[in-house]
């Protein structure tokens, strides 16, 4: 016994390197997206301060590009504009319910490609009303979608991140398949779990689909480069360069959707009643 | 006491500040980022207890995590490091020296602390990256990534250290 003890006096530093590695692989393990938005809303807060600083510089050396970019931008707005006012007077549709999405313009303060796990932290927070599960896009393409908020900033889950999954079509095309990334390129993104039918060229844009309440449907996520089967044959995957340059992104906009509590409210409904269905 | 800690807790700082505002943006090639903060472990004294040398090795493990957002990740690494630390020294430390020490090359000589800070440095990127690709596996992509980073990460380590013979010498 006394030479047990001995023993593990001596050796403290065996006890203490299983208890550090326990308690780490204990965190990764229950790392998982809804735990994490709790202790990531107070860290966040921190970070974002600091974030902030060394953002500031690195958006004043790169706004010539920044600049550029946004005047395209404003030229393809002011043309889809002009098409909707056009089709506005056409319609002359009296609903009360056209506008449902409004947008929050954000500046991103901390953003990583590196990782495979990757985070943004943008400067407006629950005090701008941003609450969880909006959507992100930028002025080219969607970003990500917001899973935690402090008073000040909020953390967005971007494409590239191994936890990010989203619905989305090619466009002229009512077929969806979900968009994942693959953790090596910031580049590209796939589409999969299309059917293996579907019809498309190479250089079809691919869009953001009805079904999330998130993102408003027919938002610009990239362009089709290539395609290949996916395991079972039945489904097709698509590689998609991405629209959104996450390498140098500094603008955002927030996305809010009205309805977006009424429209999950619904699909929750939806899904109750057919679980009732078949348990009957 | 004092000044030894000073000098540990500045560069403790100046590490952790360097890994997250300028190393972890670089993205070489798609794989290749240099993990620095690993030459904080390299640098601890010899005679370091090796409880505290665990310790500090999760705390600047965590310190990163909670930067980058990946708790638990970093800092498995790093006390795998630290605690692999002790039998890398004892295998590489000159015996000749009692005094507590840093292992550096002006102390170590050049071979010698080569080898060890190659080795530590190569198993705290194994651990990290192999721990990371769990949610992605391919086998190619690991190596790469591991060799990319590694190789980047040795290179700083040798440069951090010829700056510091470099002051010493004039």
């Amino acid at each position: 016994m006394r030479n047990l003890i001995q023993f593990l006096l001596k050796n403290t530093h065996w006890l203490f390197f299983f208890l550090f590695v326990f308690l780490s692989i204990t965190l990764i393990v229950n790392n998982n997206r809804f735990q994490r938005s709790k202790y990531l809303a107070i860290a966040q807060e921190v970070n974002g301060n600091l974030y902030t600083l060394s953002s500031n510089i690195e958006a004043y050396m790169d706004l010539k590009n920044k600049n550029a970019d946004l005047l395209n931008r404003i030229a393809e707005l002011e043309n889809t504009v002009y098409g909707y006012e056009r089709q506005l007077e056409l319609q002359k549709d009296t609903s009360a319910h056209s506008l449902i999405y409004t947008f929050t313009p954000a500046k991103v303060v901390y953003n990583r490609v590196s990782g495979q796990e990757n985070y943004i932290t943008l400067n407006k927070g629950s005090n701008d009303s941003v609450e969880v599960d909006m959507g992100v896009i930028s002025s080219t393409g969607i970003v990500g979608i917001i899973i935690a908020v402090s008073p000040h900033f909020s953390l967005v889950i971007p494409v590239l991140n191994a936890q990010f999954h989203l619905s989305c079509k090619v466009k002229n095309n009512d077929y969806f398949g979900s968009l994942v990334w693959d953790g090596k390129d910031p580049q590209y993104a796939y589409l999969q779990e299309l059917p293996r039918h579907v019809n498309f060229e190479i250089n079809d844009t691919v869009i953001t689909s009805s079904y999330s309440a998130i993102f408003p449907e027919g938002l610009p996520v990239g362009k089709v480069i290539d395609s290949r089967k996916q395991k079972n044959d039945d489904y097709t995957s698509l590689k998609i360069a991405l629209f959104t340059n996450f390498s140098t992104l500094t603008e955002v906009l927030i996305i809010r959707n009205i309805y977006k509590d009424e429209q999950l409210n619904l699909q929750r409904e939806a899904l109750v009643i057919r679980n009732i269905d078949k348990v009957e | 006491m004092s000044t030894p800690w000073i000098r540990q807790t500045v560069l403790f700082i100046l590490l952790v500040f360097l890994q997250v505002w300028l190393f972890n943006k670089i993205h070489i090639g798609g794989f290749a980022t240099p993990l620095v903060y690993i030459y904080f472990i390299i640098k601890l004294p010899v005679e370091m207890n090796r409880n505290m040398v665990l310790l500090i090795a999760a705390l600047i493990g965590l310190t990163i995590d909670l930067f980058t957002f990946t708790l638990g990740l970093n800092m498995l690494a790093t006390v795998i490091a630290g605690f692999s630390r002790t039998y890398l020294l004892k295998l590489f430390a000159p015996k000749n020296v009692y005094e507590s020490f840093s292992p550096s090359l002006a102390t170590f000589g050049k071979a010698l602390f080569l080898r060890y800070a190659f080795l530590i440095i190569l198993l705290h990127q194994i651990v990290l990256f192999v721990t990371e690709s769990f949610s992605f596996f391919e086998p190619l992509q690991l190596v790469l990534r591991i060799t990319g980073s590694y190789l980047l990460t040795l290179f700083l380590v040798y440069a951090f250290e010829k700056i510091q013979l470099g002051k010493i010498k004039s």
